[in-house]
């Protein structure tokens, strides 16, 4: 079994953050999205990995990752180039698949309970593909499949006005070699993409079982920056959070704080868990850091509130006001205006930004 | 459709044909690899099938 881990795409709704970089290194509990992935495959039993590049961010992600062994992995960069869709991307991996079977694992997903259940699923049979599928609650907005008694499936609709199931494809798939026969067949769709739900249906069609296993506990699509500080709360939620940096005394903290040695939280500072602080961290008194944010490494935050908020990194934060709900990208700055004249808020503010004042 | 891919014969990163076909000439993609790959790179009988074919491989 190998890994196909797709990290292309333009990032658009994650704008201005992935105007400088891909969407898959966005940092979740001060982690980029994109190890999590690595690791579920990992965990799977899955040592070779072929990453599939698009147009962004090549440098970044190859620079992160390496060649796997960091990870314990053994990675293959493959460069798609145009987003023509995911059975493309599939395609493109042929080569480094070979006659394995595999595992296609959407760069910008994170979910739970990783991978591992869907694969044991998939080899247990012998199916063509086996599609990972999570209850939703409006099935309207995704694709949906239609599943008998033993868990095959028989029937992929893509946004269907009346769905026979609420169980939505995720994003995670299993697939024998015999898809890359089915992508051969496959004609572009209107929106000009080779659709994955396409070759799917194929390989039904075809004869071969497709297998459906129901993730349980959450998933997260992480496209849009209100997915992200979901995506930080539900990791921080379980997440083992260490503290080993210094605490002073006078600083006051409650909860579970993830503060590595070279972190310090000041005297005067309030800080209540769950977090996750980086490295380089200082949190200077007068400043309060609420639940489920995470600092990204080499920022100093002072009088600052902060609660439920991403800082990805290299931030200097010293306004005296409160920041809810909010994702800063690297070395973003917000500093107090209040002793300067004229009266207002400045602002510096890039392509795509989006403020609530 | 027939998806074509390329391998860098130094450091293995895989590149689709769309890619060659837009540069021609390009660096490997590969971080650090050196090596040129070009669209002549692939066999002829490819090449032929992408560029009677090359609108299915554009945006």
């Amino acid at each position: 079994m190998k890994g196909v881990l797709l990290s292309g795409g333009t990032g658009s709704r994650l704008r201005p953050i992935t105007h400088t970089g891909p969407k898959q290194l966005v940092p979740v509990a001060n982690k980029p999205v994109l190890e999590y992935a690595i690791e579920d495959l990992k965990e799977a039993g899955i040592t070779e990995i072929g990453v599939v590049l698009g147009n962004k961010g090549r440098d970044e992600i190859q620079e992160l990752l390496g060649d796997g062994s960091k990870y314990g992995v053994d990675i293959t960069y493959i460069v798609q180039g145009n987003p023509l869709g995911l059975a493309h991307a599939a395609g493109c991996a042929r080569d480094f698949v070979g006659d394995d079977d595999f595992v296609m694992y959407l760069g910008d997903n994170i979910l739970k309970s990783g991978v591992t259940e869907l694969v044991k699923s998939f080899e247990a049979g012998d199916y063509g593909a086996g599609i990972a599928l999570q209850e939703v609650d409006n099935p309207q907005a995704f694709g949906i499949a239609d599943v008998d008694d033993q868990g095959n499936v028989t029937e992929l609709i893509e946004k269907p006005d009346h769905p026979p199931t609420n169980l939505a494809l995720i994003g995670m798939y299993v697939f024998s070699p015999a898809v890359f026969n089915a992508i051969d067949d496959l004609e572009p769709s209107w929106r000009g993409e080779l659709e994955i739900t396409d070759a799917i249906q194929d390989l039904f069609e075809d004869g071969y079982e497709i297998d459906s296993h129901v993730v349980t506990g959450w998933w997260k699509d992480t496209g849009k920056p209100e997915d992200i500080l979901e995506a930080n709360r539900l990791v921080l939620e379980e997440k083992d959070l260490t503290t080993a940096g210094v605490v002073e005394e006078g600083a006051e903290t409650d909860g579970r704080i993830e503060l590595p040695d070279s972190s310090i939280i000041e005297s005067g500072a309030v800080v209540r868990g769950p977090i996750s602080i980086a490295e380089n961290v200082v949190l200077r008194s007068g400043t309060y850091v609420g639940p489920y944010t995470s600092i990204g490494a080499n920022s100093t935050l002072e009088n600052i509130h902060i609660e439920n908020s991403v800082v990805i990194g290299g931030s200097q934060i010293s306004a005296s006001g409160r920041i809810v709900d909010s994702l800063l990208g690297k070395n973003a700055n917000v500093e107090s205006a209040e002793e300067l004249l004229p009266e207002g808020r400045r602002l510096v503010v890039g392509e795509n930004s989006q403020l609530k004042l | 459709m027939r998806i074509i891919t390329h391998s860098c014969p130094t450091c293995g990163t895989i590149v689709a044909a769309n890619e060659l076909e837009d540069n021609r000439v390009m660096k490997c993609p590969g971080l650090d690899c050196q090596d040129v790959l070009r669209f002549d790179d692939l066999p002829e009988e490819a090449q032929q099938h992408f560029l009677e074919h090359r609108g299915r491989y554009q945006l």
